[in-house]
């Protein structure tokens, strides 16, 4: 047979035995990862729902232009055409002037207004929505330079406030995910690599001997490798279990509390990828806290 | 990735060494443990193919030291040590582990694996060679039956007396025919009787070509096969050759 599937063969025998050796150890191992990615898959959970709420709240971000008097309709048409081809923009829609009327009219008050005007003072506008990218102070402002110069746009007006108050909470949600999520992971590499290195201490004899017989440092190696990325993947696994289960039992409990902040959008779980991810994330995590103890085991 | 322990062209020897293809050398080998104590002083020796030799001395005069140095688990102080054409003192990395895995060694306290069986102890050997599994089993059975430990095989070694434990240490030493055995004290827990089986086993290795040092303080086993004895005495080395006591 092939001499490298016969070390492979080998090898994977060698973890076996290591993962039997490993024991408690290794229970302890896999809990650590699994408390670890709990919270860090706990946390990513918020993030990805304050994300999507982010989004919904992004897509009312719009620019309104007002067209000048006297424009007809199928004018107002090309013109939302031209628009919307745009770079940056996401949506155009045309509100006429009697749309704007009709919604002044709903408005509290606004029928009382309008009460003894003559004719309708309302003009006809755009609403611009903007691609998520263009969703800060600086796109908006270059959108706005593009958009300005055009026949027939009478005035451009947005929420510039608003606008930064989002871009600002974006920024925020963002890089508090990122920090959390490094100080965690970091956190749990270490435990992880000083869960490794005492079930190496606990088997330095067997190292020991492996060493005087000859074993290539691959050798002695690769068993603890393949246990810290076993020791891992499991934690991972484990990990996604329970926020599944944390998820379908909480969310029902939470209902109205998460509708405050959700408005409408459902609060939603990850999806396969991001499970995938998870789990993967744990069998690199007990593989780089494997390397660690290692690394620090000798020279 | 080595499988196969590659052996490496044998340092070019100066002319006048007589024996060039002697796989043990040491020339004026000193160690020391600690500043101003020798444990070994001056050694030089050579030990060819085949050739059988017993290592004696009191505890502590250096016989351990001397066969650790022959398979790089300390580096001499002072001196050049040649085994199988590699140079001890300057050997690194992976040329360790290839050496290693062509000299078998007994050790004093057997280091045996305790969480795998018997048959798995004198498997480590052949495994670390990249031998294939059902080969290993039969040169392993083959092995165990010698040392008539074949019936034992399943069994963990703490299950065993110290002597079949001495008995396992020594089939994993020998099973990967090993071109330089070192044994320290390797009869010390053994009755007479099974002390002949063991140095018949080493002997028959001899025959094969495996350069075999025996250290040993057991003064029956050296009158009975009147080998070349050499003996450390505080350090220093006084090579008697078989019979001729006291001779240089
Ligand atoms: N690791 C060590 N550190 C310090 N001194 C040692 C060490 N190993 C051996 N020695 C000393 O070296 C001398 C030789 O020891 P050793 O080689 O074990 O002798 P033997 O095997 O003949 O009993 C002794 O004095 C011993 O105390
Ligand atoms: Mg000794």
């Amino acid at each position: 047979m092939n001499r490298r599937l016969e070390m492979a063969a080998l090898l994977a025998e060698s973890s076996w035995h290591g993962l039997r050796a490993a024991g408690l150890a290794g229970g302890i191992a896999v809990a650590t990862i699994a408390t670890a990615l709990f919270m860090l898959g706990a946390f990513a959970l918020v993030v990805v729902n304050m994300e999507g709420l982010l989004d919904d709240f992004g897509r009312e971000l719009q620019i309104t232009a007002y067209l000048e008097e006297g424009l007809t309709e199928a004018e107002a048409e090309a013109l939302a055409q031209g628009v919307g081809t745009v770079e940056g923009v996401e949506a155009v829609a045309y509100v006429s002037k009697a749309e704007a009327l009709e919604r002044f009219r709903e408005m509290a008050g606004g029928a009382a207004l309008l009460d003894g005007l003559e004719g309708n003072p309302l003009p006809a506008s755009l609403s611009i929505s903007l691609r998520p990218e263009r969703r800060t102070p600086e796109g908006l402002v270059i959108l706005q330079a593009s958009l300005d110069g055009l026949p027939g746009i009478e005035e451009l007006a947005h929420g510039q406030e608003w606008v930064e108050g989002y871009a600002r909470l974006a920024a925020l949600l963002r890089v508090a995910g990122y920090a959390l999520g490094v100080v965690l992971s970091l956190a749990a590499l270490l435990i992880v690599a000083n869960t490794i290195r005492l079930g190496l201490f606990a088997r330095s004899d067997e190292v020991e001997i492996f060493e005087l017989v000859g074993a290539s440092r691959l050798f002695v190696r690769t068993p603890f490798l393949v246990e810290g990325f076993i020791q891992g993947a499991l934690g991972g696994a484990i990990a996604a279990l329970l926020l599944a289960l944390a998820f379908g039992l909480l969310v029902p409990e939470l209902r109205y509390g998460l509708s405050f902040f959700l408005g409408n959008a459902a609060p939603r779980f990850f999806d396969f990828g991001e499970l995938v991810r998870l789990v993967g994330g744990g069998a690199g995590l007990g593989l780089g806290g494997a390397g660690l103890a290692l690394l620090g085991s000798r020279g | 990735m080595a499988l196969k322990p590659k052996l490496e062209a044998p340092a070019p020897l100066p002319p006048d060494v007589k024996r060039p293809e002697a796989p043990v050398r040491m020339y004026g080998v000193s160690k020391s443990y600690m500043p101003g104590s020798w444990a070994l002083r001056n050694v030089s020796l050579e030990i060819g193919r085949g050739e059988f030799v017993f290592l004696t001395g009191a505890s502590g005069a250096g016989k351990t030291t001397l066969l650790k140095l022959l398979f790089a688990a300390e580096q001499p102080t002072e001196g050049q040590i040649l085994v199988l054409g590699r140079n001890i003192a300057r050997l690194k990395g992976r040329a360790v582990p290839a050496l290693r895995r062509q000299v078998g060694v007994v050790f004093q306290d057997f280091k045996l694996l305790n969480r795998r069986s018997v048959e798995e102890n004198v498997g480590v050997s052949l495994d670390v060679l990249g031998s294939p599994r059902r080969r290993t089993r039969s040169r392993v059975f083959n092995m165990l039956r010698q040392v008539g430990l074949h019936e034992r095989r399943a069994a963990p070694p703490r299950a065993l007396s110290g002597g079949e434990q001495q008995r396992v240490a020594i089939a994993r030493a020998l099973v990967g025919e090993p071109e330089v055995l070192l044994a320290d004290e390797p009869t010390g827990n053994l009755d007479p009787e099974l002390s002949v089986e063991i140095i018949e086993l080493m002997l028959a290795a001899a025959d094969r070509g495996t350069a075999v040092i025996v250290a040993t303080h057991d003064h029956s086993l050296l009158e009975r096969y009147g080998k070349r004895v050499l003996r450390l005495e505080g350090g220093n080395l006084i090579d008697t050759r078989a019979g001729g006591l006291g001779a240089p």
